[in-house]
Parts: C-alpha cells; sequence; structure tokens
C-alpha cells in the first residue's frame, strides 16, 4: 500500500510539473493582450485621429484630438467639422462625461446607456470604459501559431461582467502588432471585425495606423480610425483629466 | 281573459310570489350594476391604453412600429386626402419619435420623445388632463417639454427646469438642444411615466435634421371597439409605402383582455341566470303542484289543454315582465350612483399596468344599453324557459284523476 501511495505522490508530481509551462504561459498571453489594447495609449499620449463613419444613410467624417493617461483616463475633442467643433468627451475610470458647446452642458453617460454608439461611431461608450480592461477580465489560450499569424482566443472569466463572449486575436508572428480582432456575442455568433493596417514606427514601437470597425450585422456600415500623429510617453498628468478641461473650446 | 286569470293567480299566493320576484329583481339589478363596473374597468384601462399615448389607430411607413427605426418616416402631405375624411376620423395628431439621453445637473436618463403640435396632439390623447405640476405645451412654445412624473423625480427636474436632450440626428450628427420643462404628468402607466416626454413637433424636426418629416399619425375615432371597420375604410386611401394599424394591432394583449371581457360577461350571466332560472322553476312547480285540483276543475268545465298551458306561461311571462321591470330600474340606479360617485379604491391599491393599460384604482360604471338589455332579455327567456315544465304537467293532467288527488 505504501508504496502505491508513493507511486501516486510521484505521478501527481510529475503532472504538476507538467501543467506549470502551461499555466506559466498565461501572463505572457495576457502581457501581449494587453500590448495590444493598448497600442494606442501606452503610459500617455497624444494624438490626432480622422474617424469616418458610414452607414447606409449618412457618411460622416470628423477630425478628433485625443490625450490619454495609463488605461483609467482620456479626453477626446472634435476639431472639424465646424457644427461639432468642441463636442468632447471624458473618460475617468468608469465614467464617462460628454460636452456640448452648443447648450454649454456636461452630461454623463448613464450606465444603462452604455451600449450606446460614441459620436454616432460604430465604438460603443462600453468599448471605452471596458476595452482597456479585456486582459483582466478574460483567459487566454494559443489557438494556432504558423508563419503568417499568431491566433489567440480569449473566453471571459466565469465572474467578470463582459460585453463579449469570446474575442479572438490575430497577430501578425513577427511584429505582434494585430492584423485583424473578431468579437463574438455569447451565442457565439460573430458580431464584429476590427482589421488593422498602415503599421508604422512611433517612438520605437510598431503601431497600424488604420483601424477599420465592422459592424457584421450591417454589412453597408464601418467606422475608420485614421491616426495622422500619435505621440507616446508626453508626460501628462491626471490633473489635466477634469470635467474643466473637458469644457475648454479651442 | 286567460291574462286577467294568470294575473289574479300570481297574487293569490303573494309570499311566495314576492319572493321569486324579489330574487328575480335582484339578480338582474345587480347583474346590470356588475356589467356596467365591468364595462367601466374595460373603458378606463382602453382609454388608458390609446388616449395617454397610441390613439385608437396610427398611420406609419410599413414596418416602423416593429423597430422605429428613424429613417422610416413620411410627409403628412401623403395622408391629407385621410385627414378629410372627416366622418371616421374625429381628432388627429402628427408626431415625431426620437429616443435619446435627457439630462439635468448630474442627472441623465433615457428618455423617448414625441414631437407634436400641442393642440393637434389634444385632439387625440388626454395627458393634459393627468398634469401633476405645471401647464401643458403652450402653443407657440419654442423648446417646452411636459415629461412623465417618474422621469421628472428621476432626474430632479420641475417645471421652469432647463434639460438637455441628445440624441443621434438623422444626418449622422450628434443632435442635441435645450428644452424647459413646462408640465409633469402622472398617468399610473409605468412606461409613460418613467419615459416619455411632449416636445414641439417643430423642434425636434430641428434636432434630428428631419424637416418636414413625421414618424407617425395618430387617429382618435368615435368608437374604439370599431377600429378594426375604421382602419379597413380608410385603408384603400393610404400610399403604398404607409400602413394604418389598430390599437388591437399594436397592443394584442389589450385586444385578448376584450375578448376575455365578453367571455366572462357570458360566464357571469349564464350562473346567475341559471340560479334564478331554478328558482322559478321551484316556485312555479310548486304553484303548479299545489293547484291541481283547481286545474283538473277548469278541465273538467271545458277548458282545453292549450289554454292550460298558455295561462301557467302567461303567469311566468308576468313574473317576468314584473321582475324585468324593477331590476332595470334597480341596475341604472345603482349604475348611475356608480357612474356619478364610484368607489375610491385608492387606499388600498396603486394603479396597475397589465396588457398596455393601466387599471386605476377607482370603480366607476358605464351605463350600455347592451349591459341593461342583454341582463333584461335573459331574464325573459329564462322565466319562460323555467314556466315551459310546470306549464306542460298542467296542460297534461288528467281531470278526474287530478280533481281526486288530495
Amino acid at each position: 500500500m505504501a508504496t502505491l501511495s508513493r507511486l501516486l505522490l510521484v505521478v501527481l508530481f510529475f503532472f504538476s510539473i507538467m501543467a506549470v509551462p502551461a499555466l506559466g504561459e498565461q501572463p505572457d498571453l495576457r502581457r501581449l493582450i494587453r500590448q495590444v489594447e493598448r497600442q494606442y495609449t501606452g503610459e500617455s499620449s497624444i494624438a490626432t485621429v480622422e474617424m469616418t463613419v458610414e452607414t447606409g444613410h449618412w457618411q460622416r467624417h470628423l477630425t478628433m484630438e485625443l490625450w490619454s493617461l495609463g488605461r483609467e483616463r482620456f479626453l477626446v475633442r472634435i476639431v472639424a467639422p465646424a457644427k461639432e467643433k468642441g463636442v468632447a468627451t471624458l473618460k475617468v475610470d468608469n465614467e464617462v462625461w460628454n460636452y456640448l458647446p452648443k447648450v454649454d452642458r456636461v452630461i454623463r453617460v448613464p450606465p444603462s446607456m452604455m451600449g450606446g454608439a460614441w459620436m454616432g461611431s460604430h465604438i460603443t461608450n462600453d468599448d471605452l470604459v471596458k476595452a482597456n480592461k479585456i486582459d483582466e477580465d478574460y483567459d487566454f489560450q494559443l489557438l494556432e501559431e504558423n508563419a503568417t499569424s499568431w491566433v489567440i482566443e480569449a473566453l471571459p472569466k466565469p465572474t467578470a461582467a463582459v460585453i463579449w463572449g469570446k474575442i479572438i486575436y490575430r497577430l501578425n508572428p513577427e511584429t505582434l502588432v494585430p492584423e485583424r480582432i473578431d468579437y463574438f456575442d455569447e451565442e457565439d455568433l460573430l458580431v464584429r471585425q476590427i482589421s488593422f493596417a498602415d503599421v508604422q514606427l512611433v517612438n520605437g514601437r510598431r503601431v497600424p495606423l488604420r483601424m477599420t470597425v465592422l459592424p457584421v450585422e450591417k454589412p453597408a456600415e464601418k467606422t475608420v480610425l485614421q491616426y495622422r500623429r500619435l505621440q507616446f510617453d508626453v508626460g501628462l498628468e491626471k490633473s489635466f483629466f477634469s470635467l474643466g478641461r473637458l469644457k475648454e473650446r479651442r | 281573459m286567460l291574462a286577467r286569470l294568470a294575473l289574479r293567480n300570481i297574487w293569490r299566493n303573494r309570499r311566495r310570489t314576492l319572493l321569486t320576484l324579489s330574487a328575480m329583481v335582484v339578480s338582474s339589478a345587480l347583474l346590470i350594476l356588475a356589467l356596467g363596473v365591468f364595462s367601466g374597468m374595460l373603458r378606463d384601462m382602453l382609454a388608458s391604453a390609446t388616449e395617454q399615448y397610441y390613439g385608437h389607430l396610427v398611420i406609419s411607413a410599413k414596418g416602423y412600429q416593429d423597430d422605429r427605426d428613424m429613417y422610416r418616416n413620411y410627409s403628412p402631405e401623403a395622408i391629407e386626402t385621410i385627414l378629410q375624411h372627416k366622418q371616421s376620423i374625429t381628432g388627429y395628431s402628427l408626431r415625431l419619435r426620437s429616443f435619446g439621453l435627457l439630462s439635468f445637473a448630474r442627472n441623465s436618463s433615457p428618455a423617448e420623445l414625441l414631437g407634436v403640435i400641442p393642440a393637434l396632439e389634444k385632439q387625440v390623447t388626454s395627458l393634459q388632463n393627468s398634469l401633476v405640476a405645471g401647464s401643458y405645451l403652450a402653443a407657440d412654445s419654442p423648446a417646452g417639454a411636459v415629461l412623465g412624473a417618474g422621469l421628472a423625480r428621476r432626474l430632479g427636474v420641475k417645471p421652469g427646469d432647463d434639460l438637455v436632450f441628445v440624441t443621434q440626428a438623422a444626418d449622422g450628427s450628434i443632435g442635441n438642444d435645450l428644452l424647459t420643462v413646462s408640465g409633469v404628468f402622472s398617468t399610473g402607466d409605468y412606461g409613460h411615466d418613467n419615459s416619455l416626454v411632449l416636445v414641439p413637433l417643430g423642434w425636434l424636426q430641428r434636432v434630428m435634421v428631419l424637416p418636414g418629416r413625421i414618424h407617425e399619425t395618430a387617429l382618435r375615432i368615435d368608437d374604439p371597439l370599431a377600429a378594426a371597420a375604421s382602419a379597413a375604410q380608410l385603408r384603400p386611401l393610404l400610399p403604398a409605402s404607409l400602413e394604418i394599424l389598430t390599437w388591437g394591432d399594436l397592443l394584442p394583449e389589450m385586444r385578448e383582455v376584450v375578448a376575455s371581457y365578453n367571455v366572462s360577461r357570458l360566464i357571469v350571466v349564464t350562473i346567475l341566470y341559471l340560479a334564478t332560472g331554478l328558482g322559478i322553476l321551484n316556485t312555479f312547480f310548486m304553484s303548479v303542484m299545489e293547484r291541481t285540483r283547481e286545474f283538473g276543475v277548469l278541465l273538467a268545465i271545458g277548458m282545453r289543454p292549450g289554454q292550460i298551458r298558455l295561462l301557467v306561461f302567461l303567469e311566468t311571462f308576468f313574473m317576468g315582465l314584473f321582475g324585468l321591470a324593477f331590476g332595470i330600474l334597480g341596475g341604472v340606479v345603482l349604475s348611475l350612483y356608480m357612474v356619478r360617485v364610484g368607489i375610491d379604491l385608492s387606499g388600498t391599491l396603486t394603479p396597475i399596468t397589465y396588457a398596455g393599460g393601466t387599471i386605476l384604482p377607482r370603480l366607476g360604471a358605464v351605463l350600455e344599453w347592451s349591459n341593461v338589455l342583454i341582463p333584461a332579455l335573459c331574464l325573459l327567456v329564462v322565466s319562460l324557459l323555467a314556466g315551459f315544465l310546470p306549464a306542460n304537467r298542467a296542460a297534461r293532467m288528467q281531470p278526474v284523476a287530478a280533481i281526486r288527488e288530495e
């Protein structure tokens, strides 16, 4: 009996050693996804972005300025067209405020409206608040690794309150820059695709400067974000992201 | 002669007759009252569903009511010919709808804005009667707003405060502008009180960048229960891109409530009159049995069996008529009391929203001819049916055996 239990211990020990590399790989994928999700923000950033939104009914072209600090704070202000100049969004932690210069009011976006479109695009307020937490709320697994791409699957942790039922990342194996991200709902149905292009070197990092959001249900619609200017590690202070700054018109 | 005999026979045993008569009177009076209260509840519920929001008929672009897609709009010119159809339409309101975010100070809440022309909207809905603060939209108000009490409480606003409305306009831009609260309504309907806002049509058309467009035209007609017939009448006049829907199409649950009301009315009438009918049958059987000898004598002196049958029949008929007269009188008086005064239950009940309509904590009644005529006719039929068996028995008696019977 004693030998048997000793054998069992040995076997268990063996398996536990086997398990360690698998467990050890998780943080790597997690760090990789964190890098992907924060590729446009870094520690802090300033950017100028042109956003084109197309639907079956209209096409819109906006130019915006962005400031960000870590994953908790960012500020976006529309600079063109004239009709919407000065409209701004501030995110601090889990809260989102919009400023409307026409009526000179700041509006806090309530939780019930977080699923709504942000500035009329195919990006939701939830994307702004929760996307930066994907590396915390999901578990990752490497599905495929070949010469052309790495495919990483993200499944939500059982306790996390998330929007997507599954996310599939396709990364370039050499640069680790994302090429495409597929978003699935709880029923495992493809809902949205984001593809990336125009990879450039910015402050020593490779960043895809064009991002295209495709809502799968509406093939005629898309949102394209083109980064015109992007700078990292610009030394912004927390105090920069204030309601007072939100209202500033330039 | 037979009629006089029948009348006299009725009053020969007063106590029995009065007991039967009182059963008839009470049952028909109560039934008239119950049906009146029933109809009153139904009317209140239907009114809350149609006169607070939808109207009786709604003209909108095909499919609009399914997804409320803001691009399914039309120009009011398309339905001008219909609106001139005066014999069936008693009021109409042109409306534009928008969903968006309403905000005041640090509070914000999703809301449904209905752009209306105040004078027209009053023809269709009766929100102006449910105001708890402030006043209705003024005819020339450029940016007024009348909102539900729940929404006003959540935003923390009172008449005179400025609200911000933000939505996505039809051209994709961020439509936003200020509104000034002019009034607050409370209908008891949870959905409307917590999200509905009436604003001037022109204001909403500008914010949504939909100049001259509307999403729906709400119509008021004389008889809401005949909405389907009115819709069928107007349908051929519509352009192909538009459709006309009745409140029954928009609130299918409400239509089922009306149908179930008709069934339950039938059940109540049946139960009550089965009981009353058995009582009448009992009385007449007894009176025929007691008078066996008398019928024997009548037969012996030459009365024909047919005349005996008619005699007993006439007795029940007259009883029925008496019962009916007093029953209707009692029922109408009770119903009128309920129509005028009613019973207030708000101390023990809160308004219940069910099937899109609201049941108010107040019992009232409506006096409808069908609610009086149905119990009256049923009573007459029941008393004649109850008289049939005893009359037959009396007619088939053998004179000699009948006279000898103790």
